[in-house]
């Protein structure tokens, strides 16, 4: 041991030992990074490496090892550091690692990767932020892939460059901005456990989709494939090709006897060629066009989720009964208010309204100014029972529309939040001297995660009207309200 | 409706598939592409089509086709195109300014001026470098590689590789401490040189006339059986190349120091191993369309990149240090950015590449032999496919992942690995450690622009 006023430099001979270099630097870096350690050395004691050593200040005086010995060197702050570094570095070299277990197993991470892990996979589902979206849709594609696109934020451009891609192959690009499909029984993105029966359904709208196909289900029939298309699949610049496609595969698709259209209404030469389109499918279809008068031409139009359901239901032999839920007494105010999760829901309200001449608030509170940084209210209900709780205090608003949403991909329990919202605001206006009537429908079905029944007991528990549509709930409201007061 | 049924590739959310059955869905663990530069990644996508495949296809065929052999031991100046010309001097990495270039490469270009007598002292090499005296350029534009500094000068001994018509050159590896690989340019590094050019050179020139040429695709081919990666260790195969050569040097004249030299060397065969690279990799240069890999190199400033369908061109990005295990008294703060071309290995599919077939060296990658197999795994990733020579072993004998290819590189995020020497910042310390480098992603961006330019051209 050498002590100086640099700190000391102790040495230590291990006779014939062999180690590999790189398991020496290794040793010595970990030596280094002990406190009050300054340098430390692990080498083979060959001349070249004495010379390193000399060269850098490390040998102690009369080290003077043979070439198979294995020599630590430490400089360090004091005797008892440098000691303490050589006793753990001994032991460091004559440790026995113990086995660290199996192999880890590479988790994919590309689309080509994944078909690699899966030669068998038919869809991609993509929900990566939208930017990024348009490389794995295309991956996607050109993989031989259909594709169900829930990502938003995706140009119109790039929709029509991809959906011609799609369209090039014959596969499906449902999307961009596409929630919900059942293909072949089996359910994607926000879908409900819907029996599978004999309607087709292709979709520009989710929450439309769920309702036209919950409804189906109640009227004891079901779905054959539902495709969504995306929102603007026909808008004019899209010009409805992957709705074409959709139809192509519905129309030769054996499971399926009757087909149904769900979309807001679109550009007129694009809705003219749908109607020509559908009237040559050979097989009954229905258009159902959010806010169109109801027209019974060569291909029926409807106007509302629940007539475009009601008429498909017919077609395949299981009249859906929707039953008449008993008005209370109409409130004192005659404003009515909607807040909705989902945005097909909230137009078929307005379109009941608005053809009942009530004016009214109806928002869709899972639109994108909404969302800004937080999750879409079906996920996250928080947001829209801080508002409906707030209605409560609102003098103008004497009827409250709701929607709720169960199935796959939405909150795990939705009805507690909104039933306890809505039971303080009934509780706020009764404090202020007001009756606030709360009027509600569940999108579900019996066999969705959330439970259907329990969802409605635990509205109703808190004094929500339940009904069995959301086009019932609000013809409930024209019924409350015809010719009141819009609130502001 | 879907042919082969609902089976979900899920790229994000999981709970977007909650509906179906769990056996159906690979969720995979996405990231975005092109390290977050989406009009890269678009690119990447739009050059991800038959023509590409069958471009790369060809090029790896090229590649795998060379079957280098060490032919003869010469002089540079003889053999190297151009560098028996005037006062040439060639570096490792892409061309660089002489103001710019690090210590090392300085220290090597003084070393060898001095070998070469163009100056007598340090401080006149210096200066008739910097008067640009001296022509300098890269060695990867001469047909040559050279590991660090990789200074190459006419009177150096080179190894010649060939196959047919071609050739390629890479310098004699000088062994470890104080060499002017990694910048040293001391009377004993200089000396060492003076002993390599007329004694070392000549003698195994001889040995080869003797002995006849080396396969250097099963030398390395077996060296990977036994615990060498091709790069940082080389044990196996500089033994078996001296135990190749060993009875013709026994009979040269001076022989015996060759010998000598030869067994206190284990990084003999790491020049072979470049040269057969630059060989192998050289015959995909300028294949249209191919978005293969042909060179990796840094020289201490900046790391270059070629690739396959833009032919001789670099693209370059500043380098960093390498992340390494030191020798006795040096650290990071010590060592100089990463420089050398021996990434020419990995662009093989050796080095850093085939860690699975290097037990003893797994610490420079984490730490265990699978840590190895992890990261022979992971270049898989960006490769092309395997080399049909040299099998790894710990991987059932798989070939080792052969063949860079920018669009898996640009699609996973997956930087290539390379095993390199840690040389000190300033001229004439020389190595000071080992361990790895990525390759930095900004060459991969260039690269993948500058193929769509060629693509819509």
């Amino acid at each position: 041991m050498t002590t100086t006023s640099a700190g000391a430099l102790a040495a230590r001979v291990l006779p014939r030992l062999y180690r590999d270099s790189v398991t020496l630097m290794a040793l010595a870096s970990s030596l280094e990074r002990r406190a009050g350690v300054t340098r430390a050395g692990a080498v083979m004691g060959t001349p070249g490496n004495l010379t390193v050593l000399e060269r850098s200040g490390m040998r102690p005086v009369g080290l003077a090892p043979a070439p198979d010995d294995l020599v630590l060197v430490v400089r360090g702050l004091d005797e008892d550091v440098v000691a303490a570094a050589l006793d753990a570095g001994e032991a460091g070299l004559v440790a026995v690692e113990p086995e660290r277990g199996g192999r880890r197993r590479p988790v994919p991470q590309t689309v080509g990767e994944g078909r690699a892990a899966d030669p068998g996979a038919t869809l991609a589902v993509v929900s990566t932020p939208g930017t990024y979206a348009p490389v794995v849709v295309e991956q996607a594609l050109r993989a031989g892939l259909h594709v169900l696109c829930f990502s938003d934020n995706v140009t119109t451009a790039d929709e029509v460059r991809l959906k011609a891609l799609a369209v090039r192959r014959r596969l499906l690009l449902m999307g961009p901005d596409c929630g919900t499909a059942i293909l072949d029984g089996v359910p994607l993105g926000f879908a409900n456990a819907v029996r599978r029966g004999p309607v087709g359904i292709v979709a520009a709208s989710g929450t439309g989709a769920q309702e036209v196909s919950c409804l189906l289900h109640r009227a004891g029939t079901g779905v054959s494939q539902l495709v969504g298309v995306g929102g603007r699949d026909l808008s004019a610049e899209v010009g409805g090709t992957m709705t074409d496609l959709a139809l192509d595969l519905l129309s030769t698709d054996d499971t399926t006897a009757v087909v149904v259209v769900v979309s807001k209404p679109p550009a007129a030469q694009v809705a003219q060629r749908l109607l020509a389109r559908l009237a040559g499918l050979g097989k009954p279809a229905v258009a159902c066009l959010l806010g169109q008068d109801d027209t019974d031409g060569a291909v029926p139009v409807r106007g509302t989720l629940e007539g475009g359901a009601r008429l498909a239901a017919t077609l395949v032999g299981a009249p859906l009964h929707v039953g008449a839920v008993v008005p209370p007494p109409a409130p004192a105010a005659r404003g009515v208010l909607g807040l909705y999760t989902g945005g097909t829901l909230a137009a078929e309200t307005r379109v009941v309204l608005a053809r009942a001449g009530v004016d009214a608030q109806v928002l869709d509170l899972g639109a994108d100014e909404y969302t800004v940084g937080r999750p879409h209210p079906m996920i996250d209900p928080s947001a829209r029972a801080e508002r409906v709780a707030a209605a409560g205090g609102r003098a103008d608003v004497g009827v409250l529309l709701v929607d709720l949403v169960l199935g796959f991909g939405a909150a795990a329990d939705p009805a507690t939040p909104l039933a306890r919202a809505a039971g303080t605001a009934v509780a706020a206006a009764r404090a202020d001297g007001r009756d606030l009537v709360v009027l509600a429908s569940v999108c579900g079905t019996d066999g969705d995660p959330q439970g259907l029944d329990a969802a409605r007991r635990t509205l109703e528990g808190a004094g929500v009207l339940v009904h069995p549509s959301n086009a019932a709930a609000a013809r409930t409201a024209v019924a409350l309200v015809a010719g009141g007061g819009v609130p502001a | 409706m879907i042919a082969g049924g609902v089976r979900v590739l899920n790229v994000g959310l999981p709970a977007v598939v909650q509906g179906v059955p769990a056996q159906d869905v690979v969720q995979l663990d996405w990231r975005p592409p092109a390290f977050g530069d989406v009009a890269a990644a678009r690119l990447g996508v739009v050059l991800d089509d038959d023509v590409t495949r069958a471009a790369n296809r060809r090029a790896l065929a090229a590649v795998h086709a060379v079957r280098p052999q060490l032919v003869a031991v010469r002089p540079a100046r003889d053999v190297v195109p151009g560098l028996g010309e005037g006062r040439t001097l060639l570096h490792a990495g892409p061309p660089l300014e002489v103001e710019r270039m690090c210590g090392p490469v300085r220290g090597a270009l003084i070393g060898a001026v001095l070998l070469e007598g163009w100056a007598g002292t340090p401080t006149d090499a210096l200066a008739l470098i910097e008067a640009g005296g001296v022509t300098l350029d890269a060695c990867h534009h001469h047909g040559a590689v050279g590991p660090m500094a990789g200074v190459l000068a006419p009177s150096m001994p080179v190894l010649v590789v060939q196959d047919g018509a071609r050739r390629a050159y890479a310098s004699l590896n000088e062994g470890l401490g104080r060499v002017l690989r990694f910048g040293a340019f001391d009377a004993e590094v200089v000396d060492r040189l003076r002993w390599m050019r007329d004694v070392l050179g000549p003698v195994l020139d001889g040995a080869l006339r003797a002995g006849g040429s080396v396969d250097v695709t099963s030398l390395v081919a077996q060296s990977l059986t036994m615990g060498d990666e091709g790069h940082n260790r080389c044990t196996a195969a500089t033994l078996l190349l001296a135990r190749r050569l060993a009875p013709c040097v026994a009979e040269q004249d001076r022989g015996v120091e060759v010998l000598r030299f030869l067994a206190e060397n284990d990084h003999f065969a790491l020049n072979l191993s470049m040269a057969a690279a630059k060989l192998s990799m050289d015959a995909a240069v300028g294949v249209e369309h191919s978005t293969l890999v042909t060179a990796m190199a840094r020289n201490g400033v900046e790391f270059g990149l070629r690739v396959a369908g833009t032919g001789e061109r670099w693209f370059t990005a500043p380098v960093d240090a390498a992340d390494g295990l030191f020798f006795p008294g040096y650290g990071i703060a010590d060592a100089n950015p990463d420089l050398g071309d021996s990434a020419i290995t990995e662009t093989l599919g050796i080095g850093g590449f085939a860690m699975a077939a290097a037990p003893a060296i797994t610490l420079f990658v984490g730490g265990t032999p699978d840590d190895a197999l992890d990261t022979t795994r992971s270049m898989a990733r960006i490769t092309l496919g395997p080399h049909p020579a040299f099998r790894l072993p710990a991987l059932n004998f798989a070939g080792a992942p052969s063949g860079i290819d920018v669009l898996k590189v640009l699609d996973t995020g997956v930087l290539p690995v390379i095993n390199t020497g840690i040389a000190h910042r300033e001229a004439g310390v020389g190595q000071i450690g080992a361990g790895i480098v990525e390759a930095p992603a900004g060459v991969f961006l260039q690269a993948v622009r500058a193929l769509h330019e060629v693509r819509v051209r």
